[in-house]
């Protein structure tokens, strides 16, 4: 009895010590959402250009995507022409949240480089971003048909990713 | 060049530190052997060496060095002087260079405070810790690799939410806890080794435990309080990883804390305080280890690496398994036949540890089930949130309670006389009559919670004040006197119940959009939002808007500001709060959505300054305690 009582810690332990190992080695990179097939979470914030306030309603154009974006975000950049060429896409609309981001900056660097957006919403202290799980910019969500998150990417979208993980949820 | 002399320091304390762990090794091959006399002056050295490379560390950031990659990243040429200072534990390396001084600091205190050092090798063991730990530091996360040959101008900057007062002290006094686990975890792996688990040795362990859960308790109230301030949230504990990593070995320690007074004063026990301080130790590895692998992400999480997480894993499996097998095997005390009755001290001991130790489990499991769910489920990934917790602590915190007061009436052994607990069944009842009629006169409703944690306040204060069965009120009070230290605990669990309780039910929030002049009102206060500014500092700018707030009784203005701190591209909200003894007004500022017209968001926080004063009696009442049992063992 006196054994097994000892032991019992033991045995506790080493299991938890070599799941934990599995678990850091299961660690992939890609960071998954706990939206995914989730519904859009509703919102209540201004446009960029503060012509009105947005809320879930707004983005009524299913499917789109929603891209995260900073004016200081460097490969906010790199992903924009791409972001361009999706806007002619008849098939998807794009939406944008401008994140953590000063309102005057954004809006310039839109009018210098074009502006894929249908609209974007600001999102200064990231309280959407809490609510999508977002690390940071660059991060793109697709929402399909039915109105429910199919995809999160982090980092820059590009045709290959593209092709690769979104066009099967649209048409 | 100094900041290679840092590193230096850092590698001399490695080295020294494993030769010192070495002692118990050669003693065991060859008995004529004795080293321990060494022990000693290594941990002085160690200390020293550890203390040098910690204050260049702090040295290169009072200097603005961007050459050192760490400072370069964390900290910034326009930020004030004493946040330069506090930014050397601002990330994963400093905090970690911090956590080994302390350690050391902590060992410094162990050969300066125990008498008899001749054949113990406790200070060995902490060297073992502190090599590891430093081996850590220099192998995956040194604060002193430098940036060259590029050196930037002025630094990323501290992350603004940690340019805060409560961010200064925080982080060192949390850590003074955690390490301080680390003592009774020594002492009872050495004890084990050399077969003297006994009554000495918990009465040695007692105050130790003490002072750790003293500053254990006191990070984590002060984390607490910062949170509630500088999130803007409002809340006061969010149920996050870290958090969870700083209660679970809190539970176990306030488990062991109680299980040692057991094995000192009665025999029993022994196996379990043993157990539960190697518990309580583990529990603070395997928290440091979640949060630094980078394995859970949390509010807290510092930067990610697979290859820290692998070496702590390891760190965290040579400790915790090692002692574990030391555990089963060299432990040959045979658990004692009872002797002790169902209303018995011991009994209600028994059932306290083991209320905590399950609930320390869940919680730990709660914290864990994300990763199991998301290997067992092909990587969905999921959360375990409020709700999870909030029901399981509602059954352990009423258990507790009651399990209490019931062992403090209990006597060792048996217990003959159980007329007191009918006299306090009655008085706990009538004083709670007493303070429910208030409750509802003041707020004109009564919740399950605030019902609830007036049960349990009632009991504690009433259990706690009446357990000293003297008559005569000098002998009363000198009976308080020896129990300062716990009786004081004892009743800020109860304060911060009754906090607790409160905050929940008659707290208000509203999320509203005012324009400048608009009045709102909530709960009989007028919100009326009377301008807007903007305003410029060195690191930040900010808009801040003032409000004034009007009731029946007075009347006051609050200030809630959103900061923008360029070098880092963050907003930054600082809540306008204005505390009192029985509310919190609390205000934070939300988005501008037109000219002058602005998302709020207003809160009024009922008793909830009660949980950190409770949390802060306990703190005081542990100190004290500590002190005692330090004195009352070395006379």
């Amino acid at each position: 009895m006196n054994n097994i009582v000892t032991k019992l810690p033991l045995v506790v332990f080493v299991i938890l010590v070599a799941s934990l190992f599995i678990f850091l080695k299961n660690d992939n990179q890609e960071l998954n959402s706990v939206l995914i097939d989730k519904q859009f979470p509703d919102f209540n914030l201004s446009s960029l250009d503060k012509s009105k306030v947005l809320s879930k309603n707004d983005l009524e154009d299913l499917p789109f995507i929603i891209n995260v974006w900073a004016t200081w975000c460097i490969t906010c950049r790199v992903e924009h022409p791409f972001l361009m060429q999706l806007k002619n896409n008849p098939d998807i609309t794009v939406y944008g949240i401008n994140y953590k981001d000063d309102r005057r900056e954004a809006l310039n660097l839109l009018d210098r480089t074009g502006n894929p957006f249908k609209f974007s919403i600001f999102d200064p202290e990231g309280r959407l971003a809490i609510d999508l799980g977002v690390y940071g910019a660059p991060e793109t969500f697709l929402i399909g048909k039915d109105g429910l998150i199919k995809v999160r990417h982090t980092g820059a979208l590009t045709p290959e990713v593209w092709e690769e993980k979104f066009t099967k949820y649209i048409d | 060049m100094i900041v290679e002399v840092g590193f230096l320091f850092l590698i001399s304390a490695m080295v020294i530190s494993f030769m010192g762990s070495l002692v118990p090794l050669v003693w065991s091959f060859n008995k004529e052997t004795n080293l321990t006399s060494l022990i000693s002056p290594i941990i002085v050295l160690v200390f020293l060496f550890t203390l040098s490379s910690l204050s260049i560390l702090i040295y290169s950031f009072s200097i603005d060095d961007f050459s050192v990659k760490y400072v370069a990243q964390n900290s910034n040429i326009n930020l004030p002087i004493y946040y330069k200072l506090s930014a050397t534990w601002g990330a994963h390396e400093g905090s970690l260079l911090l956590w080994i001084f302390l350690l050391c600091s902590w060992s410094l205190f162990y050969i300066l405070k125990e008498k008899d050092l001749s054949k113990d090798i406790t200070g060995s063991i902490l060297l073992q810790i502190i090599f590891f730990f430093i081996a850590f530091t220099v192998f995956t996360s040194n604060p002193f690799e430098r940036l060259l040959p590029v050196v930037p101008q002025n630094g990323v900057d501290l992350n603004p939410l940690l340019q805060d007062f409560a961010f200064t002290i925080h982080p060192p006094i949390l850590y003074l806890g955690y390490a301080g686990l680390a003592i009774p975890f020594a002492m009872s792996v050495s004890s084990l080794l050399q077969n003297s688990v006994n009554q000495d040795w918990a009465r040695r362990t007692r105050p130790w435990v003490l002072m750790a859960t003293g500053f254990l308790t006191l990070g984590i109230t002060i984390g607490s309080w910062w949170a509630y301030y500088e999130l803007g949230w409002g809340g006061w504990w969010f149920w996050d990883p870290v958090e969870n990593a700083a209660f679970v070995p809190w539970l176990m320690a306030v488990a062991l804390i109680h299980s040692l007074i057991v094995s000192e004063k009665r025999g029993h026990f022994k196996n379990w305080s043993v157990l539960l301080s190697i518990l309580a130790f583990s529990m603070s590895l395997l928290g440091t280890f979640l949060v630094r692998s980078g394995i859970l992400t949390s509010v807290h999480a510092f930067a990610l690496d697979p290859e820290r997480g692998v070496f702590l894993l390891g760190i965290f499996t040579y400790f915790v398994i090692g002692s574990l097998i030391i555990f089963s095997f060299k432990n040959t005390n045979k658990i004692p036949e009872t002797g002790y009755t169902t209303t018995s001290k011991e009994f209600g001991f028994l059932l306290n540890n083991i209320f905590l130790v399950i609930l320390g489990i869940a919680i730990m499991f709660g914290t864990l089930f994300p990763l199991i769910y998301e290997a067992i489920f092909d990587g969905k990934q999921i959360s375990v949130g409020r709700p999870y917790y909030d029901t399981l602590i509602i059954p352990f915190a009423i258990g507790l309670a009651f399990l209490q007061v019931v062992a403090l009436f209990f006597s060792w052994g048996k217990t003959e006389n159980l007329s007191i607990l009918k006299a306090l069944a009655i008085y706990s009842f009538l004083f709670f009559i007493v303070l429910v009629s208030i409750s509802y006169l003041v707020f004109e409703e009564l919740y399950f919670s605030s019902i609830l944690s007036l049960v349990l306040f009632t009991i504690i204060l009433l259990g706690n004040l009446l357990s000293f069965k003297q008559k005569e009120r000098s002998k009363y009070l000198a009976q308080i006197y020896t129990k300062t230290g716990s009786t004081l605990a004892h009743i800020g669990t109860a304060f911060f119940v009754l906090g607790v309780g409160f905050v929940s039910s008659y707290s208000f929030e509203r999320e509203i959009i005012l324009s400048k002049g608009q009045v709102y009102e909530l709960a009989g206060n007028n919100f009326k939002f009377e301008r807007i500014i903007k305003e410029s500092q060195p690191n930040y700018s900010a808009d801040k808007a003032t409000f004034i707030v009007e009731n029946e009784n007075n009347s006051f203005t609050l200030n809630t500001e959103k900061r923008f701190y360029p070098s880092s591209n963050q907003v930054m909200s600082e809540a306008g709060i204005r505390p009192t003894l029985i509310k919190d007004y609390y205000v934070t500022l939300g988005e501008e959505l037109d000219t002058d017209i602005w998302s709020f968001r207003i809160q009024i926080k009922t008793l909830v300054r009660w949980i950190w004063f409770g949390a802060l009696l306990v703190t005081i009442g542990t100190f004290i305690s500590s002190r005692r049992n330090f004195r009352n063992r070395d006379e």
